[in-house]
């Protein structure tokens, strides 16, 4: 049972599991698996294993959460150098000790690690505000597939010496290198945080005031509109009108600014439709960011702002029993499929869902492969952009075995 | 050249007004804003399309010429030079900007519309396109790509790679990547990957760029110092706490010279060093923050703190900045810009090194700093034609580059590596990691032939 329930054993092959104590050792086991011709599977903190198809390739499973030595705190410089294997709360837990932080939201933050953040471009609510992971990488050491190590970008905040080594890997899956050890530019801490609610008629409401909100003289960090059907209600507030929507925005900055754009919301949406309009605190906003964060959606598509809400009803047409979290200023819709909807779905993404993302300009991805083995590579990636042969050359470049990660990503 | 066949393909794709020729027409193009390198391209072309783009690079292709993106020229570091000749492709004519949505806080212009061009789009709309290196006035937004631009507000904003949501580009191969504006996980980031990438992994031909609201309020005010030492104290110390201003620009005694001299902006004549400091955002917070960087300064020794108390008083001390690297062309009639950066805690200690290099090469070294960002830019000053001079000024700035690798830093914060600082690249590289960049280069360009000797030594 509890081998069924384990993302590793479902979404890797029967592995061996190696734990390397440091990139020395992971770069002995990446150069015998090249020798052997078996794949290495990278594994963080295992939080997003099924995010991509299960692969069949026998092989390794590199765990890298022995990697776990902060190298260098550079408090003054605002800068941060981790092995890829420590955990979002532990690099916050040293940023906080200076006054500093992260901001990036990521689901699990207890076990997702640094490595596995930046090799996912994992993000939540507050990207609005502070985009991905991707603006704070500033140096980074990984391996690639002929357990060979390399280096790029540094420990200054600003360097432009040489490709772009460090970006190049976000989102890449693990499958160009296995990321050892990052530099990361840090921020200042906020002094404190707030966040406004509106429960909202319905969601032509909500877009008026998503319009509105940004052009008005506020600064959010993140604003989200969230369906019914996540449990928001549980949060202290009931929601009787399934029919009805919350729109969410948050602050974070010195006191005085977050004051006067949280009283100016305030107003602003109490003259609206809104038939509720709530604000939670610097104590439980965090933990709202970090809710939405850890929400489990199914789907990820990816539109220009100003078409989220049109592709987020459109998706509630095909699925109305699904539930949706909208980041509506970065144009990101995460979905939550009905049941019903997950027993059909290769053929409702294939013949649907994902067109709906295309027709708007966008694309869509699966970001859990649940039931594991029911969707393939296609059905999870999508095959929505032209670069399919300089990616190969890239990829034939960094991994020419193609031992890393293979069928787990595009490759 | 004319009998070329090269020439007579290209002329068919772009008509005889696309394409140059002439030895006396390319004597122009033999260099960019870097004028030590210099060697004339064998032809120009000014394709008005992606698609004579395309053209071009099928035809370089056939010929086996080397091809070479320039668009305004301002370039400090040699990356649009034709080291090996081949085909200048001048991207000034795509100079149209497609698209403005400032619901989706985007942009999309072609390679070719110069920054302020776009800046001036722009005005009125209340967004702005972030990165303003000192060269907007001319650089393209293209270039701005190619070399990763800066300038002074990247301290706040970042650098041209965070403002670039998509790029559609023509490879080496003559196909047409298209990267973003919506960002697609299943695809490599190429928008971050050709950024700062020098035109060796394609030609851009289109950017689409993120657009930033225009702050609430802002606020600027110059503080003077007795010495540079002061001055990058007080920076540290206001990093270090947590404030980062939209821009904190440091200018020495030597530029301060060469300013006063042109400009009269009254400053003391003891002036050792210069801050100005601006702040941006919610007109709530900024007092408070503004009194703590005086606090700052005082702290710091400033002996005089000057506040602009409106907008033309800003303008006023952002002019004495911006003027200033044109100024210095009053002390001596040949300069090199340097672009060195180290951890913002060792900028006190990297400028007491560029004056100790200075002494001891024998040559005069005026500074102006990004300071927030650690970013220097010492100016070597020297006369072109006297060669033991041009000598001593090149060993003094390859020392301060030195330097600054040595306090953990890198030898180009955003003019880039171009010629000018390929040697440094074993420096700050190991093999192989210059090796997985060889190898990246070659997944685009198998053959070498988009600028070649640029970036990473061959």
């Amino acid at each position: 049972m509890e081998a069924m329930n384990n993302p590793t054993t479902r979404f890797l092959p029967q592995c061996e599991t190696v734990l390397p104590p440091d990139e020395a050792a992971v770069t002995q086991a990446v150069r015998r698996a090249a020798a052997e011709k078996r794949a290495v599977y990278p594994v963080g903190g295992a939080t997003r294993l099924a995010y991509g198809p299960p692969s069949e390739v026998p092989g390794i499973a590199l765990v890298t959460t022995a990697l776990n030595r902060v190298i260098e705190h550079a408090a003054d410089d605002m800068t941060i150098t981790v092995e890829a294997g420590v955990t979002l709360t532990e690099v916050t837990r040293i940023l906080a000790l200076k006054r500093q932080r992260l901001p990036i939201d990521v689901p699990q933050p207890t076990r997702a690690t640094i490595g596995g953040t930046i090799a996912t471009n994992t993000f939540g609510p507050r990207r609005f505000g502070h985009r991905t992971v991707r603006d704070y990488l500033i140096g980074v050491r990984a391996v690639d597939g002929r357990g060979e190590v390399f280096a790029g970008g540094g420990r200054v905040v600003k360097n432009v010496a040489g490709y772009d080594m460090p970006r190049m890997l976000v989102g890449s899956m693990g499958t160009l290198g296995l990321i050892t050890q990052v530099s990361l530019m840090v921020r200042p801490a906020a002094e404190t945080a707030a966040m406004v609610a509106a429960t909202l008629p319905d969601v032509h409401a909500a877009e008026r005031l998503i319009a509105r909100l940004m052009q008005s003289p506020t600064w959010p960090v993140s604003i989200d509109l969230l369906s019914s059907g996540w449990g928001y209600e549980d949060t202290g507030e009931t929601v009787h009108d399934v029919e009805q929507v919350q729109l969410l925005a948050g602050f974070e900055g010195g006191w005085a600014e977050v004051r006067g754009d949280v009283d100016f919301l305030c107003q602003e949406w109490k003259n609206s439709s809104a038939h509720k309009v709530r604000v939670f605190d610097e104590a439980d906003t965090p933990g709202m960011w970090q809710w939405m964060a850890d929400l489990p959606a199914q789907l990820q598509a990816h539109v220009l702002p100003s078409r989220a809400v049109t592709l987020a009803c459109r998706i509630a047409e095909i699925d109305p029993g699904c539930a949706l979290l909208i980041h509506a200023g970065d144009g990101i819709v995460k979905v939550r499929l009905s049941d019903e909807a997950v027993s059909d779905l290769p053929s409702l993404l294939t013949t649907k869902l994902r067109p709906a993302a295309e027709e708007l300009g966008g694309n869509l991805v699966v970001l859990v492969a649940e039931p594991a083995g029911v969707l393939k590579r296609d059905d999870v990636w999508g095959k929505s952009h032209n670069a399919g042969e300089v990616m190969h050359a890239v990829k034939g470049s960094f991994d020419p075995e193609g031992i890393l990660n293979p069928g787990r990503w595009v490759f | 050249m004319a009998h070329a066949p090269i020439i007579a393909d290209l002329r068919r794709n772009l008509g005889t007004a696309g394409v140059l020729y002439a030895p006396s027409d390319l004597a122009v193009y033999d260099c960019d804003a870097f004028t030590v390198a210099r060697r004339a391209p064998d032809a120009v072309v000014f394709p008005a399309t992606t698609e004579q783009v395309v053209a071009v690079v099928r035809t370089c292709r056939k010929h086996k010429a080397p091809i070479i993106a320039r668009g305004a020229g301002t370039g400090l570091a040699g990356g649009a030079t034709p080291l090996h000749g081949g085909v200048l492709v001048m991207l000034t004519r795509m100079n149209r900007v497609l698209e403005v949505s400032l619901p989706d806080r985007m942009a999309c212009v072609e390679a070719g519309v110069p920054n302020i061009q776009l800046a001036r789009r722009l005005a009125g709309t209340g967004y702005h396109f972030a990165p303003d290196p000192s060269s907007q006035g001319a650089s393209t937004i293209g270039g701005n790509v190619a070399t990763n631009a800066g300038g002074p507000h990247t301290l706040k904003y970042g650098v041209t790679v965070n403002h670039v949501l998509g790029l559609e580009a023509v490879l080496a191969d003559g196909s047409v990547l298209t990267a973003g504006p919506v960002e697609n996980p299943s695809m490599l980031p190429f928008q971050t990957i050709l950024c700062g990438s020098e035109g060796t992994l394609g030609v851009v031909t289109k950017v689409w760029v993120r657009l930033t609201r225009n702050p609430e309020s802002c606020r600027a005010l110059r503080a003077v110092f007795p010495t540079v030492d002061n001055a990058t104290a007080t920076v540290s110390r206001m990093i270090a706490a947590g404030i980062i201003p939209a821009a904190m620009e440091l200018m020495d005694r030597g530029i301060l010279e060469a300013v006063e001299e042109a400009f009269h902006f009254g400053f003391p004549p003891d002036a050792g060093a210069v801050l100005i400091v601006e702040i941006d955002g919610p007109e709530a917070g900024l007092d408070e923050t503004q009194r703590r960087i005086v606090e700052f300064c005082r702290g710091g020794s400033a002996c005089e703190v000057l506040e602009a108390q409106s907008a033309e008083e800003r303008e006023q001390l952002w002019k004495c900045r911006k003027l200033s690297v044109g100024a210095v062309g009053r002390l001596n009639n040949s300069y090199i810009i340097q672009d060195g950066v180290v951890p913002r805690t060792r900028l006190p200690h990297v400028l007491r090194r560029i004056a100790d290099i200075a002494i001891k090469h024998r040559v005069r070294i005026v500074n102006v700093a990004h300071a927030g960002d650690g970013n220097v830019h010492p100016i070597l000053l020297f006369d072109q034609r006297d060669r033991e001079e041009v000598r001593r000024a090149l060993a003094a700035g390859r020392e301060v580059l030195g330097e600054c690798i040595a306090c953990g830093g890198s030898v180009t914060a955003e003019h880039g590596i171009g010629v000018e600082k390929i040697e440094f690249m074993e420096k700050l590289f190991g093999p192989s990691d210059l090796l997985a960049m060889r190898r990246l280069r070659d997944a685009f360009d198998p053959l070498g032939r988009m600028n070649p000797g640029k970036l990473i030594p061959a």
